[in-house]
């Protein structure tokens, strides 16, 4: 049996890195009474994928996982049993069954919208022009900064979709995400800066929360967990 | 006040954010309001240093069972983090509450390793507490102290209100009671202090004056008055199947240095190494039964999700149950994947033949401790193998598919020569050798023969049979390492070491007295942090320091004489005096001891002084009755 589990990972847990997300997972998957489907071979372990990794410092409301169980049990008891066995800051919000040969998370995973408490170094701007321009511009070239590699310059334009005001102070932006096209959210901060004179002061990653992870199609954004983005339904 | 709360945003800022954020699975948070006695412990080190540690996660745990005592947890912050609280002008901060120091009744350091004395004084100096107990106020918290070098505490004695000396078990709780009952009756801290140290175990460091002798050695310790007991008896837990043992353990976000779940299987070891302060600090040799080993590996491990199991010991090979344990263990496992691994192994086939149990599928590595170069050298440390035990181990290792094989020795030992460094040397060309031999006739697709040499220094411990032992000089130790690294560098042998200056400062701590708190204060107001950690540690600004405080090095690093007063006299280990004499003379005419576990009685004597059941202490207890 295959699952699609959505969950949050919040404030208390949001400076554990991708890896020992994974890890934390593991282990209280081990914890429960589940019994886990492992791989074969010399290293063997459960079969478990994640959505696109967040940044360290980061909270994220809706993330996901896939993980393949052994045996049938009923969702909910799948997900009361995580729950109970999950440390403080992780949260399963909902579970899905998926078939057998559903596309990964990561591949079908392409856009993100993320959270950005701004500051501004200035009084009187007027944001909601400033937004509206921003969106529309064709060129946000930045510089993308590479672990290991020589930095690159990329225009990001294409993949900023939407951007709006909140209110006041928080913006939300959605932004390409993954192995086609994928924007981080500091970029957008960047471009912002650059396009606006220098209006906005820098960001931490603790400023940004990812609101959700979606698949874009045709304009319209669907959880990962939708019905209409999956292969097949499983009853 | 939540210090954590306060700076929490702060963090992404400085390096391994997840060090202070606690919320670990089967984390204990009490309510605060609602629990009287509040206790702090503090390992002086990172996170993942001190989250290994299992004594500390006994205390934790045990405290917590206690309806009235609330334990939470801290660690040393990394420079960075240290740098991070300074400007805040905060204090480091527990776990669970993320309360500083000072709002708890009792800060309980964990003293593990000499070099983490600078760590210490940083704890104290970030929340604001004196560092010498004299100078510290009424409204402070207890600080107190324990764990494994508290054979020879000295250095830092002066530094804590109450050690205790031992394994605390059995007497923590309650004399975290006492001095909570003894601080709300109105007592001053002097005298709640004098009271406590009627209580076995306790040693109260103020109530000991040390005087001096014109040439620096020590005239006498002896306690403020007669009704202070003279010396400070170790306690020990008699029997490891009724002592406590925790079934929740937390199970740290960040991957830790041992991130497992462990099972302490056995306490103590007879096996008699000469050079081995654990060997004396710890004895005798208690196991815990398999029935009960079976039982918490089942309940910690569904409780934790782990998927290793590791069961430690000072030798778990040794342990009388050990292959019907590791056969069961893997039996009830394999279907979960949870592995099993053993913390140290003999120098023999069976050591090889278990560890093949358990590492059926990924061979990782093996490790054998032949210490030295020659069969000589070894009967001086009572070593008790031969070269052809370590060939035979590692053929029947080889043989079974290993290809990576790490080898310990030490250097400096009492009376080493220039063969017994060759003695190293050929042992470590046979070892490779016999591995590329074995490696080219295998139908096994094995990977190219890897023998990783580890070279650490020996060091004069407390309490050992080489106590009165000169420490190796340095210019020699260079000498001897280069001679050794260079007739090693070859393909196929990876060569470490321990660096040379850290080494000669663990020496001067481990047989040091109270004349090097201020050296280590000295160093500590320089920058020494971390001095553990090769990147921090920087030796000129402690030989700064030991100047300054007109203190010699050379002083610590002599050989004693036998009727030399030690600075650690008044701590009683439960040894007969002239044991640890005889075992230097027999080193020095080559002599073995047998293990007394099954063998007979070698007279030490800690099972009658410290008052043993002796049906608990191993297999052919009849011999020690005699």
């Amino acid at each position: 049996m295959f699952i699609r589990a959505e969950y949050k990972k919040l404030d208390q847990l949001k400076y554990i890195s991708h890896l020992e997300l994974m890890s934390t997972f593991r282990s209280t998957f081990r914890r429960t009474n589940i019994a886990l489907k492992y791989s074969q071979g010399f290293n063997p372990h459960i079969i478990f994928a994640m959505s696109q990794p967040l940044p360290v410092g980061m909270i994220g409301y809706e993330e996901y996982f896939d993980l393949e169980l052994k045996q049938r049990l009923s969702l909910k008891e799948i997900k009361t049993q995580i729950n109970t066995k999950l440390p403080n800051g992780l949260f399963v919000n909902d579970i899905i069954e998926i078939s057998d040969n559903e596309k990964s998370l990561q591949a079908v995973v392409n856009t993100a919208k993320y959270q950005f408490r701004i500051r501004f170094n200035k009084k009187h701007i007027d944001k909601s022009k400033i937004i509206n321009n921003f969106i529309k511009t064709k060129d946000l070239t930045i510089t993308r900064y590479r672990r290991n590699k020589d930095n690159r310059k990329i225009n990001i334009a294409s993949m900023i979709h939407t951007g709006k005001i909140i209110e006041g102070n928080i913006w939300e932006f959605t932004v390409s995400t993954g192995s086609s096209g994928n924007v981080r959210p500091q970029e957008v901060i960047r471009a912002l800066n650059h396009y606006t004179n220098n209006i906005i002061k820098k960001l931490s990653l603790t400023d940004i929360k990812r609101l959700g992870l979606y698949v874009k199609r045709k304009d319209k954004l669907y959880k990962p967990t939708n019905s209409k983005v999956l292969k097949k339904e499983v009853k | 006040m939540n210090v954590k709360e306060l700076i929490y945003d702060e963090l992404i800022n400085v390096s391994k954010p997840e060090r202070y954020i606690g919320n670990e699975y089967n984390i204990i948070k009490k309510n605060w309001k609602e629990i009287a006695i509040k206790v702090l412990t503090v390992f002086p080190d990172v996170y993942e240093i001190g989250m290994s540690h299992l004594g500390l996660k006994i205390i934790y745990h045990l405290l917590n069972e206690e309806s009235n005592i609330l334990c939470e947890r801290a660690y040393s912050p990394w420079p960075d983090m240290e740098r991070l609280l300074r400007k805040k002008d905060l204090p480091i901060f527990s776990l669970e509450s993320g309360r500083g120091p000072k709002e708890f009744d009792i800060l309980a350091f964990t003293l593990q390793y000499e070099m983490s004395y600078t760590n210490l004084l940083t704890i104290l100096n970030l929340a604001g507490i004196e560092f010498y107990s004299k100078d510290r106020s009424e409204t402070d918290p207890l600080v107190i102290g324990g764990g494994s070098i508290v054979s020879n505490v000295e250095p830092v004695a002066p530094f804590f209100d109450l050690i205790f000396i031992g394994e605390a078990e059995n007497d923590l709780v309650n004399i975290i009671n006492m001095y909570y009952n003894l601080k709300n009756s109105g007592l001053k801290k002097d005298k709640i202090l004098l009271k406590l140290s009627s209580l076995p175990g306790v040693y109260i460091p103020t109530l000991y004056n040390i005087k001096y002798n014109e040439n620096g050695t020590i005239e006498s310790i002896k306690p403020d008055n007669e009704k202070i007991k003279s010396n400070i008896k170790r306690q020990v837990v008699s029997d490891l199947n009724e002592a406590y043992f925790p079934k929740k353990f937390l199970v740290p976000h960040m991957e830790t240095v041992h991130d497992r779940a462990t099972i302490e299987i056995s306490r103590g070891c007879t096996k008699g190494c000469r050079f081995c302060s654990a060997g004396i600090t710890y004895r005798p040799t208690r196991e815990r039964k398999k029935e009960k080993i079976l039982k918490l590996a089942d309940q910690i491990l569904k409780n934790t999700g782990y998927d290793e199991l590791s069961l430690t010991s000072l030798s778990t090979v040794d342990h009388t149950e050990i292959d019907s344990l590791v056969k069961e263990l893997i039996n009830r496992y394999q279907e979960d994947k949870i592995s099993i691994s053993l913390s140290s192994l003999r120098v023999d086939k069976f050591s090889v033949k278990l560890a093949n149990e358990v590492q059926k599928i990924r061979k990782t590595g093996l490790t054998f401790a032949p210490e030295a170069g020659t069969d000589r050298l070894r009967k001086v440390i009572n070593k008790g193998i031969s070269e052809d035990d370590l060939y035979e181990a590692v053929k029947a290792a080889f043989t079974e598919g290993w290809s990576t094989i790490k080898l310990y020795f030490m250097i400096g030992l009492p009376t080493e020569k220039k063969e017994d460094l060759n003695g190293i040397i050929e042992m470590v060309n046979n070892v490779l050798k016999l591995g590329k031999k074995i490696r080219k006739s295998s139908n096994k697709k094995m990977k190219p023969i890897w023998i990783n040499v580890s070279i650490s220094t020996f060091i004069p411990k407390a309490n050992t049979p080489f106590q009165w032992e000169t420490m190796i000089d340095r210019k020699e130790l260079k000498k001897r390492l280069n001679y050794l690294r260079k007739n090693l560098n070859k393909k196929g042998i990876n060569f470490s070491w321990n660096d040379e200056d850290l080494s000669l400062l663990e020496s001067i701590f481990s047989r040091g007295d109270r004349r090097l708190s201020k050296v280590i204060v000295n160093a500590w107001n320089k920058g020494a942090r971390f001095d553990g950690w090769g990147d921090h540690f920087d030796y000129n600004l402690w030989l700064k320091a030991f100047h300054e405080e007109e203190v010699r090095i050379d002083y610590y690093l002599r050989d004693r004489s036998l009727e030399e007063l030690l600075p650690w006299q008044h701590i009683d280990m439960g040894l007969n005096n002239e044991f640890l004499k005889n075992e230097l003379n027999k080193a020095l005419s080559y002599e073995t001891t047998d293990e007394c576990r099954f063998n007979r009685c070698q007279g030490c004597n800690i099972c009658y002084n410290l008052e043993f059941d002796l049906n608990v202490i191993g297999n052919d207890y009849n011999v020690h009755k005699s």
